[in-house]
């Protein structure tokens, strides 16, 4: 079979039973792989109005229709099910090579249903799948864990998804790491697994990945990697990573700065993009990226892949630490016990801010550079102060008393954009199926970062093809892709015709069936909100963004002509039109 | 003088596409487990060890084979005649480095550097893998990897001896 490997395995942990069923080749060419295609196996896997931490959930784990080849950056695998954190349908999404390992051993995604007894883990080598006792590595870091999963199918170059202490114990945060420093980071995935007693997969491939015109599709992978991919809207994603951010964002006025009170900073060469070359000892890529954003750091025994953007902004400057080396510790610490370093740091940040105001005692202040050691409290839930911090910034906020204080969006942590300095963002962080995202849609660098109308029509544009492009597999970071590039690859790799509007509005479908779930559970324009203080709160020492906040009506007037664009009535449901238009009948109300 | 391919450790990110281009080139498909370079990974060390065939002078499997399937070419590369090739395994018990082995019809395959046009390197954008003659440089960083002899084990469990040695000078070396 061309592209596809023509299967999924399913998993039952309850019975330990475990069978695999011929690929939906129908809903592959609707909905393709990863993002759009776990999506649809899980609406057909579940009741939308299932509990997450229940047996009755499922997880879908699938690769891109990409992966596997040698188009660039499609290296990537997600995960579909319904999060502990938000309530809502969300995608997680990591790089590494494990799903390119899973097509070379012949599937296009795994369904995980039940729970089992004890702990286990899946283990896959090519037609060979078993569930194996995982009870000896109850309590383990990802780190061991990865390990010790790679030595029981005997070869290093197995690669695993796996959970820490933070995932067993059902964190709502919790991570699935891949690769030591890799994650599915956001939305809890890792409490999923470990709601389900599993530790983690482990899978080696010796198979192929089929094409249908090899030598066409190769030269017209080595031909966008060349003239599309190489080009200076890219670069920075091989010459300095994420990290370059840091002091763009501070320009802008939308870094973080003490709990996303402040939006620029004047400390920042201690974790700037210089920083983190200073103490760079290589770089690192995903499966089949040429890129590598990754930059690996060393500072003594403290050492990771990153930090990156996020990691700096986030547990740096929004904690008001200015120190490399403590920012490396927290990073490392996270990706081993299993906690997504985003929601830990923003959910820090504001312990801080609550201690410093008074309004409770978390024993965190900002400034403190040893403020890494809480991660293993929160992962391992060891004392009052970690089971708090566990809540994330939603419920936290809510036991204090400090509403007005959390930064998050349906229960997710906000990312290290300020949405007071670039409205865009708000909207994108509104409208996610999965709460305050910036990967969903990113307009950090529109032209007028006040714009709404303009700013809208983008981030719904850039929602639509983000869908189908991770779908396929591919990584943000090859920013200049479009439709006609997707289509032209897709044609070569199946040998039939693959236009670049079929691309266009299977991202659209999964954008609007993702919608549709949550729907189902009830969410509706009420909850496309943002936070009080992005509302209320005037942003301090932002340069072009000082004094501003993104006020009630203009949000509100934002988000209606969003919905009117999307064809959505003004309680932002999909109009019947809408849903007929892109074949969703089935899933409507 | 003639090229040889050539692997350089501390820039090799990991990303595998040498492999995907060599199993392309060479089998048609996407497919490293059967890549002519292999790419041994240590993530939690940031480091990561191509093997490559160094088309060794006094090659232990063209020496191994008893059926004189195995050659050196005009080009001083390391040749098998699949013609010829009975799939006895002794070559792939020989290679102290783990880097010829049998493919699926029992035949054995290793690296003949593309008739000197090595797809690997084409891909590979951070340089770790080079087509080039040899200098004093080079030599150096080939020196130490050659010195990774295993006569046990698995073609994986050599690849992996070689790996883990060049890994740790790697990470000495960036101190």
């Amino acid at each position: 079979m061309n592209l596809f490997a023509g299967k999924v395995l399913i998993v039952d942990l309850t019975t330990g039973q475990l069978s695999k069923e011929p690929l939906r080749m129908d809903w592959a060419r609707e909905y393709w792989g990863s993002y759009g295609l776990a999506t649809r196996y899980y609406w057909d896997a579940v009741s939308p109005d299932v509990d997450p931490f229940s047996a009755e959930n499922a997880l879908v784990i699938m690769p891109g229709a990409l992966t596997g080849t040698i188009v660039p950056m499609t290296g990537r695998t997600s995960m579909t099910s319904k999060s502990p954190l938000t309530g809502t349908i969300f995608n997680t999404n990591v790089g590494g090579a494990f799903g390119p390992e899973l097509k070379f051993a012949g599937y296009d995604g795994i369904i995980i249903k039940g729970r089992a007894a004890a702990p286990v883990y899946l283990k896959i080598v090519d037609d060979e799948v078993s569930l194996e006792s995982a009870e000896a590595l109850t309590g383990k870091g990802i780190f061991e864990t990865e390990k010790s999963l790679e030595e029981a199918v005997g070869t290093p170059d197995a690669r695993c998804l796996a959970i820490g202490p933070a995932g067993e114990q059902q964190v709502p945060y919790a991570i699935i790491g891949s690769d030591a420093y890799r994650q599915m980071g956001r939305a809890g995935g890792g409490a999923l697994f470990g709601s389900k007693n599993l530790k983690g997969i482990v899978c080696r491939g010796t198979g192929a990945v089929k094409v249908a015109d090899l030598q066409g599709f190769w030269a017209k992978a080595s031909h966008y990697k060349e003239t599309n991919l190489f080009d200076e809207l890219n670069l920075w994603a091989k010459t300095d990573g994420t990290p370059v951010l840091v002091d763009v964002t501070s320009e802008v006025g939308v870094l973080p700065v003490r709990n996303f009170t402040q939006g620029s900073s004047e400390r920042l060469q201690s974790i700037n993009t210089d920083a983190i070359k200073a103490v760079k000892q290589g770089e690192r890529g995903c499966a089949s990226c040429p890129q590598a954003c990754g930059k690996f750091t060393r500072i003594g025994d403290a050492k990771v892949e990153g930090p990156e953007y996020e990691a700096l902004a986030l547990a740096g400057a929004n904690c008001d630490v200015y120190d490399m080396e403590s920012i490396i510790r927290y990073n490392s610490l996270c990706d081993d016990l299993g906690l997504d370093i985003m929601s830990c740091a923003n959910t820090v940040a504001l312990a801080m801010d609550i201690t410093e105001s008074g309004r409770g005692d978390l024993g965190l202040k900002f400034g403190d550079v040893d403020f890494f050691k809480v991660v293993t409290e929160i992962a391992n839930l060891s004392t009052e102060r970690g089971r708090d911090l566990a809540l994330g910034a939603k419920k936290l906020a809510e036991k204090y008393h400090a509403t007005d204080m959390s930064m998050e969006v349906k229960g997710l942590e906000m990312p290290a954009y300020d949405p007071r300095g670039n409205y865009g963002m708000g909207v994108a962080y509104a409208t996610s199926e999965r709460g305050a995202c910036h990967l969903r849609a990113f307009t950090l660098f529109a032209e007028d970062p006040f714009d709404t109308s303009t700013l809208v029509e983008e981030v719904q544009a850039m929602q639509n093809f983000n869908s189908v492009k991770w779908s396929l597999g591919f990584c943000e970071f090859w920013a200049t892709l479009d439709s006609e590039i997707l289509a032209d690859l897709l044609t070569s790799a199946l040998g039939e015709e693959v236009s670049a509007d079929e691309i266009d509005r299977a991202g659209e479908r999964i954008w609007n069936l993702n919608r549709l779930f949550n729907v189902k559970n009830g969410f509706s324009a009420k909850e496309d909100s943002l936070p009080e203080k992005v509302l209320n709160r005037k942003l301090e020492k932002a340069g072009p963004s000082e004094g501003r906040v993104f006020g009630l009506e203009d949000f509100e007037q934002a988000k209606q002509v969003y919905y009117r664009m999307r064809d959505w009535d003004e309680n932002g449901i999909p109009s019947a039109t809408k849903i007929a238009e892109l074949g969703l009948d089935a899933f409507a109300s | 003088m003639k090229k040889l391919l050539f692997a350089k450790p501390d820039l090799c990110t990991g990303c595998n596409r040498c492999s995907y281009a060599c199993s392309a080139a060479k089998e048609g498909a996407f497919r490293p487990s059967r890549s002519r370079v292999q790419i041994n990974n240590y993530s939690l060390e940031g480091c990561s060890v191509p093997s490559v065939c160094f088309q060794c002078p006094g090659a232990s499997c063209l020496k191994a084979c008893p059926v004189i399937a195995i050659s050196r070419n005009e080009d001083d590369v390391v040749v098998v005649d699949a013609e010829k090739c009975t799939g006895c395994g002794d070559c792939v018990t020989a290679c102290p480095y783990g880097m010829i082995e049998l493919n699926d019809n029992s035949c054995a395959y290793k690296c003949d550097t593309c008739d000197g046009d090595p797809a690997c390197v084409k891909e590979c954008q951070p340089g770790a893998l080079v087509f080039q003659e040899k200098d004093p440089e080079i030599v150096k960083v080939k020196v130490l990897q050659m010195k990774q002899r295993s006569i046990e084990g698995s073609p994986r469990e050599k690849r992996q001896k070689l790996g883990s040695a060049v890994m740790q000078a790697t990470l000495e070396a960036r101190g």
